[in-house]
């Protein structure tokens, strides 16, 4: 049975070679036939076996090196080979046998970046970006080693915390508040017993619909939907309903916004009872 | 940009799924207790008076720094682990402290106030022989390390090496020891055992060889112990058969012979088989060392003796003693003699090393444990105080490596345990109940006598209760007025109980020294220990718990087996896991080496389970094995199974247990050795539940899971390591009818593997060293839409083979351990914990290691809450679960249920150990710590009085409309 990752990843190293082959010349696709032999030669007598000594510079950028190296570590391939830092940032593993090594600087505080270090048979050595699942595709860094810190570590993840505007601005609160302040409000703004108001009304509403002749796209969905004896007191029922068809349709686009979000609750809780 | 999709699609999931750690949780729930390990050499800081450094290098290739007031750790550096981090020798000068590591091949510089490295010498290769400071002129300027045959001079300031020279003659001639007085000669001291010392002498400013003498000596065997150089270059050794001591002046102009003193004419005499000791100080290494210096006789006889004029005289006897050291404090040079005083006390006395007078008010007196050894090793801080007298502290290490700092008059400062930096196994036992609790529980468990007793007895527990609840009340309110640092729930044995959730549990710890620890899962106190002697230092130790809690009154009850590796022989030690006791249950002797051991369900009629060990005659000795036992024996014996492993014949069988306790053989599958080892074999957790019986499908259609609880996961490695033609081999065995169920190979893969089997799955790390990378592996066995007998489990009638589904991806960090967690009922989603070699606890989803992870996200598997394939798997900081409580070269995971079923509880060993709670999906059956309480309320509240407002108004406004 042979893995997925295997026959992917196989496929991204043959196009890669050929890429590398075609812009880099031969030097690279010696440097890894040379890994490939060696790569297994680890537990030879010291004699015939070269061993050398991999260094390179830590940094963290603002903070002395006495306050972070005394916890840190540096790591090859897990803790096969261990090195630690100067007081001046510098490291060194030694005696290190030829091979394809994954370089970390273990430190509970801050991150750096791996880095991978080939050593061939000879005793020459590169140092390049690791990438896992194109393990043969080579971008150079340089050698000796720069390792510079990329920021501390995040283990916490911040709690949820409770603000009004939060809940206020909830698209299900939203939806039935705006509602119920239009439906309690409006009438008690708009007097429509005083008969001075209702004509300054009607004059704004022609105002706005200044062209007559345009049918409003409201008039015509409601006179779609309601016996046509209706057609009395089509100004203040076609923006009663404009305004309504706003809300409708906010709360329809909120409902779509909200949905995925509910729909991922209720599948985390069939995670939980699985 | 699909690629893109599917981060998406898995960062989106991934909000839902992690589990992190909130800040305000730290160390609310979690602890971790940093560990050295055995001492090998420690140094105090005597630099300054106020310094409170103590050095410290172990057998654990560690070296720290130490609060010489606290016991805490200043800095800790973990080198690697074998001979390539053996620390040889520990120098310290000043501030600096210098190392020599793996067989001589580095010398490092250490700055001990913070722990900074100052610079590392990389040395020729050669077998380490001895290191030492070397002075001119009041000062030490260099190092000098002396390999088999060649000596070096390093700068110690820069490591810069100044020379290097071959020894001559070093194929003939042992060369151990390196003397400089200060003079500007470096003098190695090297021998023909049987023949002749030689002497080299080195000119300090270039390594020429000034003189070379050698002096007969046909007596001599070693160097290292029985001589030493004392008083301006004086050679002086000590032979157990011919009873005498040798004295010699190295720097005596003509090779003169070496001038024998019989220890009659000082009334002495060597044990017989003992060899005897010498013990000298040089306490400034620019100047000579004292005149003074210890003489062992025995292992409990001490002398001080004094060279002065050419003589030897005693300066004190010290008989009986079981430990001598020199200490030094500016000028001063002191002696320290432990002394017994009686059967559990010792006595540590101070004197003069000039004089061998003992000084006044210097006694301490050291309390040796009951359960722990003998002390063997005595290191003394003297120290002068602004009167002029002398004071001092000494750390005392004992056989169970039990580091005790005391000072004057016996107060004992700090202890460290350091047998725990070297766990072999541990069990988790919940805590006994209250007496209330008992009580009540003692209720149910008796038959009724009657309705009136019973109800008299339920008040009157009714009222045990309330009265404990009282005291309960009353001691909250007595703390409350209380400040709150003085506030601390001590953990003593006394107050053990169960809490209400069974969160807090006894660790039983087993260390390779042989100690055991019962300690306090929330807090990490030590609350029992125990030393067993006589163990081997290559023991196998198997931890057993055949009685729970549960039993009241029963105490209960562990079985260690302890098995000798080379013999195979194993013997039984039962004891108390709460309180530490050995039980005084009488143990079945084992005559032949034990080859497994099988815990069966079966209980006998004090409640503990019957644990069967197989010998290699395939002999059945139960334990306990009374009447009762056996008859339940008899009559399921043609359903107990059990399984043997011969790894070096590459041989797996199966046995039954027939009625007379003998066995038969009823499979053997056999995996050839010429091609492949077996690595590992693991059977499921035996308190493991499943919940579910399968899976619901897109479709809402049920894929049922091939739950077998005899299912075994062998694994194997084959002997070929080219990486070409390496591989990995999986087997999925049948434990009682040895069926192969499944046999998977991964190609150009090797070890080390790491696995979990569990449930209907297996998952297994390899190194893929093809591409250099970690690939971790699930497979998933399915029984498929139909279970073929849905209520009870047999192996014997199973006609079809499961569905196996398999899937693998990259992990991009190296691994060291895998664990998967473990609730109540199995109920909450699993979680894989990963060690890490930087220290690291990575949990792990398991929902990521899902074979039916799909390629192309459809409805279907969108319905299911797939992840969508990605061959990385993603390592987020925020998944670890001991955030920067790092611990050091991780052995271990246990996972242990607690009375939550969303809480499973952690402890993970190594070097150090770690205790905390993980909660794979969240917190769902408790309120959660920030569980907004003013919220809930002002919302409650606010709720209520609008209604009675709103009941108000609307009393009002009917009111009024009744009116118009």
């Amino acid at each position: 049975m042979e893995t997925r990752v295997g026959s992917r990843a196989c496929a991204c190293v043959a196009l890669l070679l050929f890429a590398l082959h075609a812009c880099l010349g031969h030097e690279h696709i010696k440097l890894q036939e040379d890994e490939e032999t060696s790569e297994d030669v680890k537990f030879r007598s010291p004699g015939e076996d070269v061993r050398v000594q991999v260094s390179g510079r830590a940094l963290v950028p603002g903070v002395r090196t006495q306050d972070w190296i005394s916890n840190a570590r540096v790591l090859l391939d897990g803790d096969t080979h261990v090195g630690f830092i100067r007081e001046d940032g510098g490291f060194s593993v030694s005696d290190v046998p030829s091979g394809s090594y994954v370089l970390e600087i273990s430190s509970p505080t801050y991150r750096f970046q791996p880095v991978r270090v080939d050593i061939t048979a000879t005793g020459k050595m590169r140092a390049r970006v690791v990438d896992y699942i194109r393990t043969a595709e080579v971008i150079r860094l340089p050698y000796p080693l720069q390792m510079r810190c990329i920021g501390r570590h995040s283990y916490f993840i911040p709690r949820e915390t409770w603000i009004w505007s939060d809940f206020l601005m909830n698209p299900m609160v939203l939806m039935m508040v705006l509602p119920l302040l239009i439906v309690v409000l409006l009438p008690k703004v708009m007097n429509s017993s005083d008969p001075e108001m209702k004509r300054e009304m009607e004059q704004s509403m022609n105002m706005l619909n200044s062209n007559q002749d345009l049918p409003d796209v409201s008039e015509i969905v409601t006179r779609f939907f309601s016996p046509p004896k209706s057609h009395g007191r089509a100004g203040g029922g076609a923006r009663a309903h404009v305004g309504g068809a706003h809300g409708v349709r906010g709360g329809a686009s909120n409902v779509r916004g909200g949905a995925p979000r509910r729909r991922s609750k209720i599948n985390t809780a069939v995670t939980y009872s699985e | 940009m699909a690629w893109l999709v599917v981060r998406l699609a898995i960062s989106l999931s991934l909000l839902y799924t992690a589990s992190a750690v909130f800040e305000d949780q730290v160390g609310k729930f979690d602890w971790r207790e940093q560990f050295v390990g055995k001492v090998r050499f420690a140094l105090f800081d005597t630099h300054s008076q106020a310094s409170k450094k103590l050095l410290v290098a172990t057998d654990k290739n560690v070296f720290a720094s130490l609060n010489s007031r606290t016991g805490d750790l200043f800095w800790r550096h973990v080198d690697k682990t074998g001979p390539e981090g053996h620390i040889d020798a520990l120098l310290m000068y000043g501030q600096d402290a210098v190392v020599v590591v793996g067989n001589g091949r580095l010398l490092r510089s250490w700055e001990t106030t913070v722990g900074g490295l100052k610079w590392e010498a990389v040395l020729d290769t050669g077998s380490f022989q001895a290191a030492a400071l070397i002075g001119v002129q009041d000062f030490v300027k260099y190092v000098a390390v002396l390999k088999k045959s060649a000596i070096s001079l390093h700068d110690l300031s820069s490591g810069s090496q100044i020379w290097v020279e071959n020894l001559p003659d070093s194929d003939t001639v042992q060369y151990q020891t390196i003397y400089s007085g200060g003079n500007g000669l470096v003098f190695v001291l090297g021998f023909v055992p049987s023949s002749h010392i030689v002497i080299v002498e080195y000119k300090i400013e270039d390594g020429e060889i000034m003189k070379k003498k050698s002096v007969e000596a046909a007596w001599m065997s070693s160097l290292e112990n029985s001589c030493a150089v004392i008083s301006s270059g004086n050679l002086l050794c000590v032979d157990q058969i011919t009873q005498s001591l040798y004295t010699l002046p190295l720097q005596s102009a003509e090779p003169t012979e070496m001038r024998t003193i019989h220890l009659q004419t000082l009334d002495l005499e060597v044990a017989s088989g003992f060899q005897p000791v010498l013990t000298s100080t040089q306490p400034n290494p620019a100047q000579p060392p004292l005149a003074e210096f210890f003489l062992q006789l025995s292992p409990d006889h001490h002398i001080l003796l004094q060279l002065k004029d050419d003589l030897i005289a005693p300066l004190r006897d010290f008989n009986p003693s079981y430990l001598a050291a020199f200490a030094t404090s500016g000028e001063k040079t002191f002696a320290a003699v432990m002394t017994p005083k009686n059967d559990t006390a010792c006595t540590i006395n101070l004197f003069s090393a000039d004089t061998g007078r003992r000084h006044l008010d210097t006694t301490i007196i050291y309390h040796m444990d009951p359960n722990g050894g003998k002390p063997n090793r005595l290191y003394v801080h003297a120290f002068l105080k602004k009167d002029d007298s002398v004071g001092y502290r000494v750390m005392v290490q004992t056989e169970d490596l039990t580091l005790t700092f005391l000072q004057q008059p016996g107060r004992v400062v700090w202890m460290r345990e350091e047998a725990l930096a070297d766990v072999v196994t541990m069990e988790m036992v919940d805590l006994p109940l209250t007496g209330t609790q008992a009580e009540l529980e003692g209720e149910f468990g008796k038959k009724a006598d009657g309705l009136l007793p019973m109800v008299l007895k339920r008040l009157s527990s009714q009222f045990i209760l309330l009265q404990a609840w009282m005291a309960h009340l009353w001691k909250l309110f007595y703390d409350a007025r209380k400040p709150r640092s003085s506030v601390k729930n001590e953990v003593t044995i006394d107050t053990l109980s169960r809490d209400e959730f069974n969160l807090q549990k006894m660790m039983v710890m087993v260390t390779a020294s042989g100690k055991l620890f019962g300690i306090d899962s929330k807090s990490g106190t030590v609350l029992w220990k125990q030393y067993l002697e006589d163990i081997q230092p290559n023991s196998i130790f198997k931890l057993i718990v055949q009685r729970t809690t549960a039993h009241f009154p029963h105490p209960p009850q562990c079985t260690l087996l302890i098995k000798n590796q080379d013999t195979g022989l194993g013997s039984l030690y039962v004891f108390n896991p709460i309180f530490g006791k050995k039980s005084h249950i009488s143990v079945p002797a084992l005559p032949r080496p034990v080859l497994q051991t099988l815990l069966l369900p079966v209980i006998d009629q004090d409640y503990a389970k019957v644990l069967l060990l197989i010998d290699d005659q395939y002999k059945v000795t139960a334990f306990p094995s009374t009447k009762n036992v056996l008859q339940q024996l008899q009559d399921t014996a043609s359903s107990i199974f059990f399984y043997l492993v011969d790894s070096s014949q590459g041989k797996l069988s199966g046995f039954r247990l027939r009625m007379d306790l003998s066995t038969e053989l009823i499979w053997e599958v056999v995996i050839p050795t010429e091609v492949q080892k077996i690595v590992a074999v693991k059977g499921k957790r035996a308190n493991e539940h499943v919940h579910s019986q399968g899976r619901v499908m897109g479709d809402r259609s049920v894929l049922y899971k091939y739950l077998n609880p005899n299912l075994l996961a062998v694994i194997t490695e084959s002997t070929d390591i080219h990486q070409e033609r390496s591989f990995v081999g999986i087997f999925l065995i049948d434990g009682v009818t040895g069926r192969i169920v499944h046999e998977a190979v991964q190609r150009k893969a090797r070890g080390p593997v790491h696995f979990v089997h569990s449930e209907n799955w297996l998952v297994y790390v390899y190194w893929n060293s093809k591409f250099r990378r970690n690939e971790f592996s699930v497979l998933e066995l399915f029984e498929g839409a139909e279970l073929y007998n849905s209520t009870v489990f047999s192996s014997l009638d199973r006609p079809h083979p499961p569905q196996v589904l398999q899937q693998s991806y990259i992990f991009p960090a190296p691994i060291s351990t895998l664990e998967a967690t473990l609730t109540e009922k199995g109920i909450t989603s699993r979680h894989l914990l990963v060690g890490l070699p930087s220290g690291n606890i990575l949990s792990l989803p398991k929902m990521f290691l899902d074979p039916r992870r799909p390629e192309m996200i459809s409805e279907q598997s969108r319905e299911e809450n797939l992840i969508p394939y990605a061959p990385e798997m993603p390592i987020r900081t925020e998944w670890f679960i001991n955030y920067n409580q790092t611990v050091s070269r991780v052995r271990g995971i246990y996972t242990a249920p607690s009375g939550l079923e969303s809480t499973c509880l952690v402890v993970v060993y190594g070097l150090d150990i770690y205790q905390t709670r993980v909660f794979p999906s969240k917190q769902f059956d408790v309120l959660k710590d920030d569980y907004d309480y003013v919220l809930i309320s002002s919302v409650l509240f606010g709720l209520f009085f609008a209604t009675m407002i709103s009941k108000r108004l609307a009393e009002v406004k009917l009111l009024n409309r009744a009116w118009r």
